[in-house]
C-alpha cells in the first residue's frame, strides 16, 4: 500500500503540473485579440475612479506608467476575499470562499509538507516540543494550513450544493457534475477532516509520508490517512478537468484582456504581429465579406454590393 | 409566481420562451410609478407569421420562418458552418482569447445577473441573464462543434437539439443585451458574457448576413455607400453646414466659418452624423468653442470622415474595420496631425480604441476623444465662463463606452463642476454607471415593437437612476439638464423622455457638455440652451 500512495502520488503530481502547464501555455498563445478593455484598470495612475491615460490630450506624447504590483496584489486578494460575492450575493460567499480556502490552503498544506520533508531528511525535527525554531515553526505552520483546508474545504462543500439547491438563479444553472464535484470534494477534505482530528492530531503520519515519497521509502499508515491521500491524488488527477484552472487563468485574463490597455504604436512588436494576423484567409460567407481574400484584403474592400 | 426559464426552453417549437409583464417591470418613483402607458405593442397574427417573435414577443431582427424543412436544415448548417470560424484563429483572431476565456471558465455563479439593467428592470426575466446566451452556445458547441459523447453531455448538461426557432430565438436574445459591459465588470474570473452577445451576431452577420437592417444596411453599409449613417452625403452636409453658421450668427452674432476639408489643420473632428440633422446645437456649440479658443481644427466631407459612428463595433468585425480605415485615409488626405472625436460614445471606443489593432502602418494616426480638449480650453481661461448662466440642476449621464470601457471619467466632470452650480451625480456613476437603454445600437433600432421594448425596459433603469439624481427638485416648473455627451444615448433620451413625458411631468430636458459650456459664455446676449425645443 505504500508503495502505491507514493506512485500515485507522483503520477498524480506530475499529472496535474502537465495539463495545468498546457492548459496555461495554450491560454498564452492564442493570438493578440482587439482591445477589450474595462475600467477601471488597476495599474493606471487613476485606476480609483477608473480613470485612464485617454484623459489626457495628446496622450501619445506622454508617459503611460503603470504599476504591475499593484495589479497583481488587487487580483490575487480576490482569491481570498472575493468581495463581488460579499457585496451581491452574500449567503453564496458564506460558502463559495471557504470552499476556495479550502483548495488554496490544502495545496499550500502539501507544498508546505514538501519543504518539511525536505528539512525533516536534512536533520531537522519538526514536533511541536521541537528545540529549534524552524521545527516548531513548521509544526504549527502545518497545522495551521492543513487544519484550515480540511474544516474550510468541508463545510464549503457541505454548504455549496445546499446554497445551489436553494437559489433559484444558481439552480437553474447547475448540471450533475457540479453535484458530483461537491460530492466528491466533501469526500476529500471530510477524510482528511477525520483522519486529522481522530487519528493524527499533530498530522505526524502526513509528514512520514511526504519523507517517504522524497526518500522513496514506502511509509506505514493508518487505513483512514492512505485512504485519505489515494482520494487526494484522485482529486489532483480530476481537478484539471473541470473550471478548477481558473485560479490561474483569472489572473491572466485580467491582464491579457481587461486591463491589457498597450497602444498599437507604429513600428512595435504588436503591430508586426497583427500585420501578420491581417494577412490570413478568411472563410465567412456573409454576401458583404469577399471569398477567398485575406482578413486584411476582405477589410479595405467596401463590401457594397456591386452596381447593376 | 414566476416562471422559471430553462435553456431546454429555447428548443420547444411554437410557443413564447417568455411573457412580459409590465407589472413585474421594476418600479419607478412617483409619478411614474402609477405610469400606464400602453405596454409593449402585440404583434399582429400577420407580423408574427413573417417575423419570428417567439423568444419574447419583441423583434429586432425579425427573421422570416423558412419554407421548407430543407431550408431550416441548411440554415441550421450555415450556422454551425459559422460557429465553427467563431473559434478559428483565422477567422476571430480580433475576439478569440477573450471569447474562449469566457466560454471556458464562466461558472454560472449569476453574480453578474443583479449587475444587468435590462435583467433587473424586466423583473429579473431568466432569458435576459448575462448568463443565458453563453450557456446557449456553450452546449450548441459541446453538441454539434464539438460533439462531445452523449453521456458527457448528459453529466455536463450541456446537450441541446438545434432547429430554426431555436437559432432564430438566439439571435433575437444577442439584441437583449446592451453590450454595456456592466456584467463583466463584476465577474472575479475576468469572464464577459457581453461579449458572447457581440459574437453570436457577429456569426449571423459574417456568416449569415442577417442583422438588424438599421444597423448593417442602414447603417454600416450606408455609411461606405454615400459617407454616413443618416444617409447625408458630402453636399447634403455642406448645406447643413451652412445652415449652422447661419444659426450661429443669429443666435450669438458671431460670424463663424466652419472648416471644410482644411488640409495640413491640426485637428480633424468627426462628429457622429446624427448631430447634423437631429442636435445641429452640438456641431454649433463646438464651432463657438474651437473658433473663440482658436484651435486649427477642420470638418472632412470624405466618405466616413464627417461621420464618427462606426456600427460594426456591435456586431461585424469586417464592416468595423472598412468604416475604421476610411476614417483614417480621411484624416490622412488631409494630413491632418490627429483625429479629435466628438460626443459619441461608441465612435470614442471604436475610433479610439477598438480600431487601435485593426489600423497599421500610416492608418495609425492619433486619435483621442474632445474631452480633454474641451477641459483644457474651459479651465485655461481662454472663454470668458459665468457659472450662473447654468444655475439650474444637471446631471451626468455616462455614456458606458466612453467611460466604463475607456476610462474617460473626470474631463467631463471638472466642467460640469466649473460651469453647474447645481451640478449633481447619478447613483451610481463613473464605470459603474447604468446604460442609457439605447447601446449596441438599440437607440437607432425602430423596428416594429422594439421602442417600446427599449423604452420600457432596457432604458428602466437610466430613467429611475435619472429621477433619483432629480429627487429634491421634481416639479415640471423647475428645468433640469440631463448631459449625456453621447449621440446614440441623446437618442435614447429622446425616446425615452417622449415616452414617459418627463418634459411634461418632471422638466427634464436632455443635451450635450458643449451645450452647457457656450451656454455659460459671458459673452453671449442670449441663453444658448433653449429649454422650449425639449
Amino acid at each position: 500500500m505504500g508503495t502505491l500512495i507514493i506512485v500515485l502520488t507522483y503520477i498524480a503530481y506530475v499529472f496535474i503540473v502537465v495539463v495545468y502547464t498546457v492548459k496555461i501555455v495554450a491560454w498564452l498563445r492564442m493570438p493578440p485579440h482587439i482591445r477589450w478593455d474595462l475600467y477601471p484598470v488597476i495599474h493606471e495612475e487613476h485606476y480609483r475612479y477608473g480613470g485612464s491615460y485617454y484623459e489626457q490630450q495628446e496622450w501619445w506624447t506622454k508617459p503611460r506608467p503603470k504599476n504591475r504590483w499593484r495589479s497583481l496584489l488587487y487580483s490575487l486578494k480576490d482569491n481570498f476575499y472575493m468581495g463581488e460575492y460579499y457585496e451581491r450575493n452574500r449567503i453564496y460567499w458564506l460558502f463559495l470562499l471557504p470552499w476556495h480556502l479550502g483548495f488554496i490552503f490544502i495545496i499550500t498544506f502539501h507544498i508546505l509538507c514538501f519543504f518539511a520533508a525536505v528539512a525533516m531528511v536534512s536533520g531537522l525535527e519538526i514536533a511541536a516540543g521541537s528545540s529549534q525554531l524552524a521545527g516548531k515553526g513548521f509544526y504549527y505552520l502545518l497545522l495551521v494550513t492543513g487544519g484550515i483546508a480540511f474544516v474550510t474545504g468541508t463545510f464549503g462543500s457541505i454548504g455549496m450544493p445546499i446554497v445551489r439547491l436553494a437559489d433559484r438563479g444558481l439552480r437553474t444553472y447547475s448540471m450533475p457534475m457540479n453535484y458530483f464535484n461537491y460530492l466528491f470534494f466533501l469526500v476529500v477534505y471530510g477524510s482528511g477532516l477525520f483522519a486529522w482530528l481522530l487519528l493524527d492530531p499533530t498530522l505526524e503520519e502526513y509528514r512520514a509520508y511526504w519523507v517517504g515519497l522524497i526518500t522513496l521509502t514506502p511509509p506505514t499508515l493508518h487505513p483512514m490517512t492512505v485512504l485519505h491521500i489515494i482520494l487526494f491524488d484522485l482529486f489532483l488527477i480530476y481537478l484539471p478537468f473541470t473550471r478548477s484552472t481558473h485560479y490561474i487563468t483569472r489572473i491572466l485574463a485580467y491582464f491579457f484582456i481587461r486591463w491589457d490597455d498597450e497602444p498599437n504604436l507604429p513600428g512595435s512588436e504588436l503591430e508586426q504581429k497583427i500585420c501578420g494576423l491581417l494577412g490570413r484567409k478568411v472563410s465567412w460567407e456573409a454576401k458583404h465579406i469577399p471569398a477567398g481574400k485575406t482578413w486584411a484584403e476582405a477589410a479595405t474592400e467596401s463590401g457594397l454590393p456591386e452596381k447593376k | 409566481m414566476k416562471k422559471n426559464v430553462h435553456v431546454d426552453d429555447f428548443t420547444c417549437p411554437g410557443g413564447q420562451v417568455t411573457e412580459l409583464d409590465p407589472a413585474e417591470f421594476m418600479p419607478l418613483p412617483p409619478p411614474y410609478d402609477k405610469f400606464e402607458k400602453p405596454p409593449i405593442k402585440k404583434l399582429t397574427d400577420d407580423q408574427c407569421k413573417r417575423m419570428d417573435a417567439t423568444l419574447d414577443g419583441i423583434v429586432a431582427i425579425g427573421m422570416a420562418p423558412p419554407a421548407t424543412p430543407e431550408e431550416e436544415k441548411a440554415f441550421v448548417e450555415k450556422f454551425l458552418a459559422g460557429l465553427e470560424k467563431l473559434f478559428s484563429v483565422e477567422d476571430n483572431w480580433t475576439f478569440l482569447q477573450p471569447l474562449l476565456h469566457t466560454l471556458e471558465y464562466c461558472v454560472k455563479c449569476q453574480i453578474c445577473s443583479d449587475a444587468c439593467p435590462v435583467y433587473v428592470s424586466s423583473g429579473r426575466q431568466d432569458i435576459y441573464r448575462p448568463t443565458m446566451r453563453p450557456e446557449l452556445l456553450r452546449r450548441i458547441v459541446s453538441t454539434y462543434i464539438k460533439k462531445e459523447h452523449p453521456l458527457l453531455r448528459k453529466i455536463k448538461g450541456s446537450d441541446i437539439e438545434l432547429n430554426w426557432q431555436s437559432l432564430a430565438r438566439l439571435a433575437e436574445l444577442a439584441y437583449r443585451c446592451t453590450l454595456c459591459r456592466r456584467c463583466a465588470q463584476v465577474c472575479l474570473l475576468g469572464c464577459d458574457n457581453a461579449l458572447v452577445s457581440r459574437e453570436i451576431r457577429k456569426v449571423f452577420s459574417q456568416q449569415m448576413g442577417i442583422a438588424p437592417k438599421e444597423i448593417h444596411e442602414k447603417g454600416s453599409v450606408q455609411q461606405l455607400r454615400v459617407g454616413s449613417s443618416t444617409g447625408m452625403n458630402p453636399a447634403a452636409l455642406k448645406d447643413i453646414l451652412e445652415f449652422a453658421e447661419e444659426e450661429i450668427e443669429e443666435k450669438t452674432g458671431r460670424k463663424i466659418k466652419i472648416p471644410v476639408d482644411k488640409k495640413g489643420a491640426d485637428i480633424l473632428l468627426i462628429h457622429n452624423a446624427g448631430e447634423f440633422i437631429a442636435w445641429p446645437e452640438n456641431l454649433e456649440a463646438f464651432a463657438i468653442i474651437l473658433d473663440a479658443a482658436g484651435v486649427d481644427w477642420t470638418l472632412s466631407t470624405e466618405i466616413a470622415g464627417y461621420d464618427s459612428v462606426n456600427y460594426g463595433v456591435w456586431y461585424d468585425d469586417f464592416q468595423f474595420a472598412r468604416v475604421a480605415i476610411r476614417q483614417s485615409l480621411a484624416a490622412k488626405s488631409l494630413g491632418v496631425r490627429k483625429i479629435s472625436l466628438g460626443e459619441c460614445g461608441h465612435a470614442h471606443k471604436a475610433g479610439i480604441v477598438i480600431a487601435d489593432r485593426v489600423l497599421t502602418g500610416d492608418l495609425i494616426i492619433p486619435r483621442e476623444s474632445s474631452l480633454p480638449l474641451l477641459e483644457e480650453i474651459v479651465m485655461s481661461g481662454r472663454l470668458k465662463l459665468d457659472p450662473s448662466r447654468n444655475d439650474f440642476p444637471v446631471t451626468l449621464h455616462d455614456p458606458c463606452n466612453m467611460v466604463r470601457l475607456m476610462g474617460i471619467v473626470e474631463p467631463q466632470r471638472r466642467i460640469l463642476r466649473k460651469i453647474c452650480p447645481q451640478f449633481r451625480e447619478m447613483t451610481p456613476h463613473g464605470v459603474e454607471n447604468y446604460c442609457c437603454g439605447g447601446g449596441s445600437g438599440f437607440a437607432i433600432t425602430q423596428s416594429s415593437n422594439f421602442p417600446d421594448w427599449r423604452n420600457s425596459v432596457s432604458g428602466r433603469m437610466k430613467m429611475k437612476q435619472i429621477l433619483d439624481a432629480f429627487q429634491d427638485v421634481p416639479e415640471p416648473d423647475v428645468k433640469k439638464y440631463v448631459c449625456a455627451p453621447c449621440s446614440n444615448c441623446k437618442g435614447q433620451f429622446r425616446d425615452m423622455f417622449e415616452y414617459y413625458g418627463a418634459w411634461e411631468k418632471s422638466g427634464i430636458l436632455y443635451g450635450g457638455l458643449v451645450e452647457l459650456i457656450v451656454n455659460a459664455m459671458t459673452d453671449l446676449k442670449q441663453p444658448f440652451i433653449q429649454w422650449e425645443w425639449h
